[in-house]
C-alpha cells in the first residue's frame, strides 16, 4: 500500500482536540537509538570520507567513530537520564543486545522502554526476508529485556511498501517512521490498524549536525524554539515533543552540554510529561476513547 | 507548435537598473512586499523533490516513507501555523499551488480561498516541468484545477522548482497567463518576450526562499528573519523616493506595510 491508502490527508485543525492527564501540555518523548555497524560493509554514516571520496572497506575511522558512541558517549546518557529520573524510549538494533550486552544491559536495568529498530543498520530495503528479520529482533528484545516491544523504528526510518503490515502481523502496536503529525495517528494496514508516534526528523542529531552541518550548539536552540512553540499551543491540545539522540553523535564531549541544556529549560515549566513510547501509546489508546 | 527556441537573451535585453525610468508606487510607498506560500503535492511513487533524512550508508531506495512524511507534516499541521501569522497581519499571501494538491488538501485550498488569496499555478505535481512529458497538458490541467476550485482563471505561474523548458513562457502566454515568477533577475517587474505577445516577469526569490536557505544552504531558522530583515533595510534604503523595488518574501517577520 502506498501512503495515500494507509491514511487519508487531515488537518490538524479538524480535528477534535487530544487532552492530556492533570492538564499537562507537552509530552517530551526521548528516544536513543542503538546501532550495530558491520565493519565489513559500508558504514551507516562517515564523519570522515576518505581522501578522494573513495568508498573503502573497511572504514576503520568511521566504525571507530560510532563505537566510541558505545564505549564512552552512551555513559553520558545514563548518566544526564538517571539523574533527571527519565526513562527514555531505547530504539535498538536487536543485534546491539549481544554485540553491546552492557549498554543494553544498563537500559534495562534503567526501565527504558525497548522498542524494535531492525536487527542491525541498514536499510530495510535491502533485508532479504523482513518478515523474519523483524520476528527475529522482537523475540531477541523480549528475551533480554523480559517483555516484548510494542514499537518499532525502521533503520533510518525506511520502510517499504508492505513494512506496517509485517509489523502489525508481528503483534507492533506503534511505529515512528511517520513524521506527519505532532499526533497520534491510525494507519491501515493488513492486520488492523497500527498507531504512529510522532517521531522527529527535526529534533534529531543525525539530520542536524551529519546532514545540515550545524553547530552544536544549535541543538539547544532548535529545541527550545521547539518546546517554547508547543507548549503554548499545549492549552488548545496535548503536544508530543520527541527528541531523537545517538550517543555516537549527542554523547560527545562538545555537545552533550546543549543536549543537557534541552531538559535543564523544559524542566523549568508546569505541566511537561517525560514519557516514552508505550506510556504515549497506552495514553492515547485511552483518550481517543473520549473525542 | 514546434517553432523556433528563443533564448533567454532573445527574451529580453540586458538593462542595468540604474539607466532605467522609475517606476512609482501608489501613495508614495517604497516597497511591495509579496509573501508566497507554495503547497505541493509528493507523490509516494516517485523519489521525494527534497529530503531531510538519507539512508544508512546513502542510496536511494524506494519508497522514501519518512521524507514523504516528512512534507506531508507540513500540510497537516505547519501550514495552520502561517495563515494564522498572516491572519494576525491581515497579509493576503499567493498560493502557488500543484494543481493536484487542490484536491488533495482540500481544507489548505479552502482557507487561502476564504481569505481571498491569489492562486496561481505551480505545476500540476512537484515535478521538474523538463520531466512532464506533455507541458501544456500539464500547464492546462493546473489550469482547470484552479479554475474549479476559484471560478477563475490564475494570472500568474511560478515552475515548480522555478523549472522552465525553452518554451515555457510561450506556452504560458498562450494559455492565458500574465505573469510568470522564474525568472529572478531583477528587482522590478519587466517584460519577456514570447513567440505571440510578451508576458510580465515578476521577481519572485531564490534569496529570501526557505528551500534555498534551510534545506540546500542549512542555515539555522533564525538566519531567515535575519536575512529578510537585511534585504528589506537594504531595497528601503535603495527605493527611496522615485526608485521603488519589489521585494518577494516568503518569511514571516512583521509586515509594516499596508497589504
Amino acid at each position: 500500500m502506498i501512503p495515500r491508502e494507509r491514511c487519508a490527508y487531515s488537518a490538524i485543525v479538524d480535528r477534535p482536540p487530544l487532552a492530556l492527564p492533570n492538564r499537562a501540555r507537552v509530552v517530551v518523548w526521548t528516544i536513543v537509538n542503538l546501532e550495530f555497524w558491520d565493519i565489513s560493509r559500508p558504514m551507516a554514516r562517515q564523519v570522515l570520507p576518505a581522501p578522494t571520496g573513495q568508498v573503502l572497506l573497511p572504514d576503520v575511522p568511521n566504525w571507530a567513530w560510532h563505537e566510541y558512541g558505545m564505549r564512552v558517549g552512551v555513559w553520558r546518557f545514563f548518566d544526564l537520564f538517571g539523574r533527571l529520573a527519565i526513562r527514555p524510549t531505547l530504539s535498538v538494533n536487536a543485534r546491539v543486545c549481544e554485540e553491546y550486552e552492557r549498554v543494553a544491559g544498563a537500559a534495562r536495568d534503567a526501565g527504558w522502554e525497548f522498542m524494535g529498530h531492525a536487527w542491525e543498520q541498514m536499510p530495510i530495503h535491502q533485508v532479504q526476508d523482513q518478515a523474519a528479520m523483524i520476528g527475529q529482533s522482537l523475540d531477541v528484545l523480549e528475551r533480554f529485556a523480559g517483555t516484548r516491544p510494542v514499537g518499532w523504528l525502521g533503520p533510518g526510518l525506511t520502510e517499504t511498501e508492505d513494512t506496517p503490515d509485517l509489523l502489525a502481523s508481528a503483534g507492533v502496536k506503534y511505529i515512528g517512521d511517520w513524521v506527519y503529525d505532532d499526533e497520534p495517528t491510525e494507519i491501515r494496514t493488513a492486520h488492523g490498524p497500527l498507531v504512529t508516534l510522532p517521531y522527529t526528523v527535526e529534533l534529531n542529531d543525525i539530520p542536524m549536525m551529519l546532514v545540515q552541518h550545524h553547530e552544536s550548539g544549535y541543538f539547544t536552540q532548535r529545541c527550545i524554539d521547539s518546546f517554547d512553540r508547543l507548549y503554548g499551543e499545549g492549552t488548545e491540545r496535548a503536544k508530543i515533543m520527541a527528541i531523537a539522540i545517538h550517543p555516537y553523535i549527542s554523547g560527545q564531549p562538545h555537545r552533550i552540554k546543549y543536549l543537557e541544556a534541552v531538559y535543564d529549560h523544559v524542566n523549568r515549566y508546569a505541566g511537561v510529561l517525560h514519557w516514552n513510547g508505550v506510556e504515549i501509546l497506552d495514553w492515547y489508546l485511552s483518550a481517543k476513547g473520549g473525542v | 507548435m514546434a517553432e523556433k527556441i528563443l533564448l533567454p537573451t532573445e527574451r529580453l535585453d540586458y538593462s542595468a537598473i540604474a539607466s532605467r525610468p522609475k517606476l512609482p508606487l501608489p501613495d508614495g510607498a517604497r516597497l511591495a512586499i509579496w509573501v508566497i506560500v507554495n503547497v505541493e503535492e509528493w507523490d509516494p511513487t516517485q523519489p521525494m523533490p527534497r529530503t531531510v533524512i538519507t539512508p544508512p550508508a546513502g542510496g536511494a531506495p524506494m519508497p522514501d516513507i519518512p521524507n514523504w512524511a516528512w512534507h506531508e507534516y507540513g500540510n497537516r499541521v505547519g501550514f495552520w501555523r502561517m495563515i494564522e501569522a498572516f491572519d494576525e497581519h491581515r497579509i493576503r499571501a499567493v498560493l502557488a499551488v500543484n494543481g493536484s494538491a487542490i484536491g488533495r488538501y482540500e481544507p489548505i485550498a479552502r482557507a487561502a480561498l476564504e481569505r481571498g488569496w491569489e492562486f496561481i499555478g505551480h505545476g500540476f505535481t512537484q515535478k521538474n516541468i523538463q520531466k512532464v512529458g506533455d507541458e501544456r497538458d500539464d500547464i492546462r490541467k493546473t489550469t482547470a484545477a484552479i479554475r474549479a476550485f476559484t471560478g477563475k482563471n490564475p494570472r500568474g505561474w511560478l515552475g515548480p522548482g522555478l523549472t522552465e523548458t525553452w518554451e515555457t513562457p510561450d506556452l504560458l502566454v498562450e494559455e492565458g497567463y500574465e505573469y510568470v515568477c522564474d525568472w529572478v533577475l531583477d528587482d522590478q517587474p519587466l517584460l519577456l518576450n514570447t513567440r505571440t505577445k510578451p508576458i510580465v516577469s515578476i521577481p519572485y526569490t531564490q534569496e529570501c526562499n526557505d528551500v534555498a536557505m534551510m534545506l540546500i544552504q542549512h542555515h539555522k531558522a533564525a538566519e531567515h528573519y535575519d536575512r529578510a530583515v537585511d534585504q528589506f533595510e537594504q531595497l528601503y534604503r535603495d527605493a527611496d523616493p522615485g526608485h521603488p523595488a519589489l521585494m518577494g518574501r516568503p518569511g514571516d517577520q512583521p509586515a509594516s506595510w499596508r497589504w
